[in-house]
């Protein structure tokens, strides 16, 4: 029986189904909700078998169930988040996207090395209401081990899409969760996002519109409002966490305990980075293990009060100074005998020298009101985000250093599809260890360096900050990537 | 007349103050490095700061204000440290955009803390 056979026999029973395969007359079980670990109340795990994953995934908004939250959300397959995608090097993946919003959307595989064009992670493809399509794409087969993002990246109404509710997480399995220390976590996914109250968003009268971009007071971690996550003396945690939100920028620390970093946005790191506080912007993601070292009791996992950087003297624009929110609570449960921590992970090799350097400046200013200005908008040197024009182009094989200045008075996060970075180079403080990045934080008077190799894959994609406020409007250039695949 | 301070790089407190030119207040235009400097001399709260602060007879001005409030400013003279219009709105003067209007608020602040809505702009 060849695999195109069993993938016709898979049935797709939608949110928190167990789909199964006839194979041969016996039923096997190849997409289930698990229960990996102890996880604080999430959406489904559907992985792949066999190579293959194939699911539909019905974009819609349903009656909002946060306590104080939106009386609408917008969901995949009936939650926000939707599902985890749990996938291997090498598999195939497709997804059947549904639209049942009320507006176009489409999908992007943020952080995921696979081709931006055709049915793969080609966000110039719009599906209109009530329209489907098909993202049908392979995890290349030596692609590293991450958690990836998925989530709407329509021009115009990316951010209100994102701050509604879409998402999804992809993890990719390899070779850091192999290492004997990391398979003995217990691993959580853990989803950041921020929602509107349902009163109304009183920011908005305090002037958290879309210029700053839009946050919401109610921090949820998996759709839920202060979860509880247990772990044993002397366990090991795992938490995977990713900034699903529109714009806000978490400041996350865990009460009495030392966060050890073990992966970035694009994958592990060569060891164990210990970090008292860590800084998550929308699109990052973040990978550490916790040891249960305390006195037992709790512990909460909080978002502390975010200081922009001021360097241009502006202080928290339009931002309430505040407390600490508490995201997650860490509950001591049980004994086991101690886990160490791993001594090392995966090295992540230095990049080629680059061939060029490129400037990009972040900043926002009047395009001008006429035909072919939008008025004030954001602009990445000078322009704002026209489809039909290519900002830059390169060579497929090529490494370039790209100079990314936010010359702006507020925080752009800064995101590149296809392919992965490393920082070499900030005006403020550079990573500890050399990392695999696809989003830098870049604050208001900030320039870094970024290192990239557009490998694989030729085709027509973008960069843009990821404040989807921003991105939408203008913030964001496209990049045609030149040459033939290997 | 009207003192503004703002960063060299902002890209919209010019457009404010040719709104305010365009309505026939004088302004003095003062490029700083340290503005944070100026909010926190002139009291303006911190949860209502925008990109640029101002003064005027006596009043602190925050943001993209319309001309039109701080005229009534002028006329009423409330006993409050200043009007404010937190963030950047867009469809705000200065803040034109064919991306959209957002409906915003003009605050006003007294020396004690006390944060009342001055006037409300829906369109
Ligand atoms: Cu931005």
């Amino acid at each position: 029986m060849t695999t195109r056979l069993h993938r016709r026999q898979f049935l797709f029973l939608g949110m928190g189904s167990i789909a199964t395969v006839l194979a041969g007359g016996a039923v096997v079980r190849s997409m289930q909700a698990s229960s990996r670990g102890s996880r604080p109340a999430g959406a489904p795990r559907l992985s792949s078998s066999a190579g293959e994953l194939e699911l539909d995934l019905v974009a819609e908004a349903r009656a909002g169930t946060i306590p104080g939250g939106p009386a609408e959300v917008l969901t995949y397959n009936g939650r926000s988040p939707g599902p985890l995608l749990e996938v291997n090097p090498g598999d195939r993946v497709r997804i059947h996207l549904q639209n049942r919003l009320n507006q176009p959307t489409n999908l992007h595989f943020h952080g995921l090395h696979i081709p931006p064009t055709g049915s793969a992670d080609n966000v110039f493809l719009r599906v209109a209401p009530g329209g489907s399509t098909t993202y049908d794409f392979t995890i290349p087969s030596n692609h590293q081990a991450g958690l990836f993002y998925l989530h709407p990246h329509q021009h115009g109404v990316s951010a209100d899409q994102v701050f509604g509710g879409l998402a999804g997480t992809l993890i990719v399995r390899g070779a850091l969760d192999r290492i004997p220390e990391v398979a003995a976590a217990s691993e959580h996914v853990l989803v950041l996002k921020d929602f509107a109250s349902g009163s109304g968003n009183p920011g908005s009268a305090m002037g958290m519109g879309r210029m700053l971009g839009r946050e919401g007071p109610l921090l949820t971690v998996n759709g839920t409002l202060n979860p509880e996550l247990s772990i044993a003396s002397g366990g090991l945690l795992r938490l995977r966490l990713l900034n699903a939100s529109n714009a806000r920028i978490y400041q996350l620390a865990l009460e009495g305990h030392t966060m050890q970093l073990i992966a970035t946005d694009g994958g592990a790191i060569a060891k164990p980075e210990p970090l008292e506080e860590l800084l998550l912007a929308p699109g990052e993601r973040a990978d550490v293990l916790v040891q249960g070292n305390q006195r037992g009791g709790s512990y909460s996992l909080q978002a502390l009060p975010y200081q922009p950087s001021g360097h241009m003297g502006m202080g928290a624009m339009g931002r309430p100074a505040g407390s600490g929110s508490t995201l997650a609570t860490l509950r001591y449960s049980g004994a086991v005998k101690p886990l160490a921590l791993p001594m090392a992970l995966i090295p992540v090799p230095e990049m080629p020298a680059p061939e060029r350097t490129r400037r990009f400046v972040m900043g926002h200013a009047m395009g001008g009101m006429g035909s072919h200005g939008m008025g004030m908008g954001f602009q990445i040197n000078g322009a704002s985000f026209d489809p039909n024009r290519i900002d830059t182009r390169v060579e497929l094989g090529s490494t370039e250093d790209w100079v990314i200045v936010n010359n702006d008075v507020m925080d752009h996060p800064f995101h590149l599809h296809t392919n992965s970075f490393q920082i070499v180079n900030s005006s403020e403080q550079l990573p500890a260890q050399r990392a695999w990045k696809d989003t830098i934080l870049l604050r208001a008077g900030q320039e870094a360096t970024i290192r990239v190799r557009f490998q694989d894959f030729p085709g027509r994609t973008v960069y843009h900050c990821h404040n989807l406020d921003h991105e939408d409007l203008g913030l964001m250039g496209v990049l045609q990537i030149d040459g033939k695949p290997s | 007349m009207v003192t503004a301070y703002r960063t060299a790089s902002c890209g919209c407190c010019k457009g404010w103050l040719q709104h305010m030119r365009a309505n026939g207040f004088q302004v003095r235009d003062v490029v700083v490095a340290d503005l944070g400097a100026i909010k926190r001399r002139l009291g303006i709260p911190a949860q209502l700061s925008s990109c640029h602060t101002a003064q005027v007879a006596g009043y602190a001005l925050e943001g993209h204000i319309p001309a039109s409030d701080i005229k009534q400013l002028l006329r009423k003279r409330p006993a409050v440290v200043g009007i404010a219009l937190p963030g950047m709105p867009l469809g705000s003067p200065g803040m034109e955009s064919a991306y959209g209007k957002e409906p915003f608020t003009v605050m006003s602040f007294t020396r004690g803390g006390s944060v009342q809505p001055f006037s409300a702009h829906r369109s």
